[in-house]
C-alpha cells in the first residue's frame, strides 16, 4: 500500500542544510498497521510529512498503492490518505465549529448529504451530536481528538497517518483514543502508518515497527520480537529498556 | 523529620455560577523523600502544589487547618515573608518550558537574574554559578545555552534549564510539576536521575507531580492517588502494583504493556462515590 525507497529530505536555511531523513525504506502492506519509533528529532514525523507532500524530499520515492504521487499532492491524494496530528490544541481550526470543521472536506470534494455524514462521523468516533454546534475551547483533549479523527475520516481514506496520537492526553484517555483507532481500522479495513515515542503504544497498536535514530532507519522488527526483547541493535535495546513500560517491572 | 505539613488543603475557586472546589481537603506531610501525587488531569495535583507556595491567583483561594514549611505557618506568612520563602528555601519546576522561560531573554540573563538581585552578587561570579548550575543538569555546552534563546533550545534542554534555575538558591523543598511529560524517553530517564541525585545528595524534599503512574513508581518513596481533588489512595511506590483502590488500579490497567495482549485497553471506571 505504502511502498517509500530510499526517502531523503533536506531543509534548507540561511544557506545550511539539515538532513532530516537519510536513505530511509519501508513497505506498509494494505490493512497492515505500522509503526515508527525514536526520539524527538529522530525524523520520524518527518516520513508523515514527507507523504503528505509537507516536506522537502530531496532524494527518493514514494509509492501509494503502486503509483508514485504527484506534486503538489491533489484531490485523489485527500480522498485516499489522511493525517491525524499529535496535537488536538493546535490541529484545529479554533474559531470554527465541529460542523464546520468535518464538512469543510465534503465541500472541497464536492460531496453532498454533508448532513447525514457529519451526523454519522460524530457517532463513529463516539461524540454526542450536541457537539456538532460546539468550538474547539468547549472540548477537552480527548474529545478534540475524537474530532480531528472524525475529520481524517471523512472523505473515507484507506490510509491513516498517526503522528503521535495520544501523546497529548492523559493515560486514561490514551485508552479511549487506541481503542477507538483499532476498532476504526479493523470496521473499515483501513491501513495506519503510526509514530509515537512511546515503544508500549506502538507495540500495542502495530504489527511492524521501525526504530529510527537521527533520520536514518536504525532496525525493523516484527511484533513478537519486540515483546521477546529479541532486537538486534544497541539503540534499539536502550529505547526498550528505557521504556516507562519496563519500569512497573524494575 | 517533616520538612512540609499540610492538612486539609482546599482551594476553592468563585465563579459566577457557584464556588468551585479544586481541592477537596487534601493533607499530607513530607519529610525529605520524595513523594509522587498522581492523578488525570483536572484532578487537583498541579492545584495542591502551587498552593504550597501560595501561586494560587484570585478567583481562587486556599483554606486549610494547617500548613506549615519547616516550622514556619505558611497560611499566617505576609507575602513579603512567602517571597523569601519562594526561591531560596522551596521552589517549582513548571510544566512546560515554552511558557515558562522568559521568550525574550537570554537563557543567562535569567539564570542570574536571582543570583544578582537576591544575593547581590556582581556579574562574573553569578555567571559563574550558572554555568555550574547548567553542569549539574549535564548540559554538555553550558556556555552556549546561556547565550541562547529559549526557542533555540529543544524542549528537553529547555526542561533541564528550568531544573537548574529552580536548583541555583538550593532549596530545601523542590515541586515538580510534570517535569518530564514534554520528554523523550531517553531524555526523561536523563532528567529523572538528576532529580534522584540531587534529593539524595542535597536531601532534598521533592513533591513529583505526574499523570504517569509507571514513572511515579519507578521514582518515588510513596505516591498519593488524587481523584477530582481528593486523595484517594496513598501507598508506597513499592506497593503500587498491589493497589487496593479501584482508581488506582484503573489507571494502572488502562495503560498498553509491551508484548500485552492485543485486545482493547480497559477504560477507566469513574465512580462518584470515590470522590465524597
Amino acid at each position: 500500500m505504502i511502498e517509500i525507497e530510499n526517502l531523503s529530505v533536506t531543509y534548507t536555511a540561511k544557506g545550511r542544510s539539515v538532513r532530516a531523513v537519510e536513505g530511509v525504506s519501508l513497505r506498509v502492506a494494505a490493512r497492515e498497521s505500522y509503526g515508527l519509533v525514536g526520539e524527538s528529532g529522530s525524523g520520524k514525523s518527518t516520513i508523515l510529512r514527507a507523504i503528505c507532500g509537507l516536506a522537502p524530499v530531496s532524494g527518493g520515492r514514494i509509492r501509494i498503492g503502486g503509483a508514485p504521487l504527484a506534486t503538489p499532492r491533489g484531490a485523489a491524494f485527500a480522498a485516499q490518505v489522511q493525517m491525524v496530528f499529535q496535537d488536538p490544541y493546535a490541529s484545529l481550526h479554533p474559531r470554527h465549529t465541529i460542523d464546520r470543521t468535518l464538512s469543510e472536506p465534503l465541500a472541497i470534494h464536492g460531496i453532498a448529504d454533508t448532513d447525514a455524514r457529519v451526523m454519522r462521523a460524530l457517532r463513529d468516533v463516539g461524540l454526542p451530536a450536541s457537539f456538532r454546534f460546539r468550538y474547539p475551547h468547549q472540548l477537552s483533549g480527548g474529545q478534540r481528538q475524537r474530532v480531528a479523527i472524525a475529520r481524517a475520516l471523512m472523505l473515507e481514506p484507506q490510509i491513516l497517518l498517526l503522528d503521535e496520537p495520544t501523546s497529548a492526553l492523559d493515560a486514561s484517555v490514551q485508552a479511549e483514543t487506541l481503542n477507538l483507532l483499532n476498532r476504526l481500522r479493523a470496521e473499515r479495513g483501513l491501513t495506519f502508518l503510526m509514530v509515537s515515542h512511546d515503544l508500549a503504544v506502538i507495540d500495542h497498536m502495530c504489527d511492524r515497527i521501525l526504530v529510527m535514530q537521527h533520520g536514518r532507519a536504525v532496525e525493523e522488527m516484527a511484533r513478537a520480537d519486540l515483546a521477546a526483547a529479541s532486537m538486534k541493535t544497541d539503540y534499539a535495546r536502550s529505547l526498550f529498556d528505557a521504556s516507562a513500560d519496563r519500569m512497573l517491572e524494575g | 523529620m517533616t520538612l512540609l505539613s499540610v492538612q486539609n488543603l482546599k482551594v476553592t475557586f468563585d465563579t459566577e455560577s457557584g464556588p468551585v472546589e479544586a481541592v477537596r481537603g487534601v493533607s499530607f506531610s513530607l519529610g525529605r523523600e520524595r513523594l509522587g501525587i498522581v492523578g488525570e488531569s483536572g484532578s487537583g495535583k498541579t492545584m495542591t502544589g502551587r498552593s504550597v507556595l501560595r501561586l494560587i491567583r484570585p478567583p481562587g483561594r486556599i483554606s486549610a487547618d494547617a500548613m506549615t514549611f519547616d516550622g514556619i505557618d505558611l497560611l499566617s506568612a505576609t507575602e513579603r515573608d512567602m517571597r523569601a520563602l519562594r526561591g531560596p528555601r522551596m521552589a517549582m519546576v513548571m510544566q512546560d518550558p515554552k511558557y515558562s522561560l522568559n521568550p525574550v531573554l537570554r537563557i543567562g540573563a535569567q539564570l542570574t537574574e536571582g543570583l544578582r538581585q537576591r544575593d547581590g552578587m556582581n556579574a562574573g561570579a553569578a555567571h559563574a554559578k550558572a554555568v555550574e548550575a547548567l553542569e549539574a543538569v549535564q548540559i554538555r555546552d553550558p556556555e552556549r545555552v546561556m547565550l541562547a534563546y529559549p526557542h533555540e533550545l529543544s524542549g528537553g534542554m529547555g526542561q533541564r534549564v528550568m531544573i537548574a534555575m529552580m536548583l541555583i538558591p538550593n532549596p530545601d523543598l523542590l515541586i515538580a510539576d510534570e517535569p518530564t511529560s514534554a520528554l523523550d524517553v531517553t531524555v526523561q530517564a536523563e532528567v529523572l536521575s538528576i532529580l534522584d541525585g540531587l534529593v539524595r545528595d542535597r536531601g532534598m524534599g521533592l513533591i513529583f507531580i505526574s499523570h504517569d503512574l509507571r514513572l511515579v513508581a519507578r521514582f518515588c518513596d510513596r505516591v498519593l492517588v488524587m481523584y477530582k481533588g481528593r486523595v484517594v489512595e496513598e501507598l508506597a511506590a513499592r506497593d503500587l502494583l498491589r493497589a487496593q483502590h479501584p482508581y488506582t488500579q484503573g489507571l494502572l490497567n488502562c495503560l498498553p504493556r509491551i508484548g500485552g495482549a492485543r485486545g482493547p485497553l480497559p477504560g477507566l471506571d469513574r465512580d462518584a462515590e470515590w470522590a465524597r
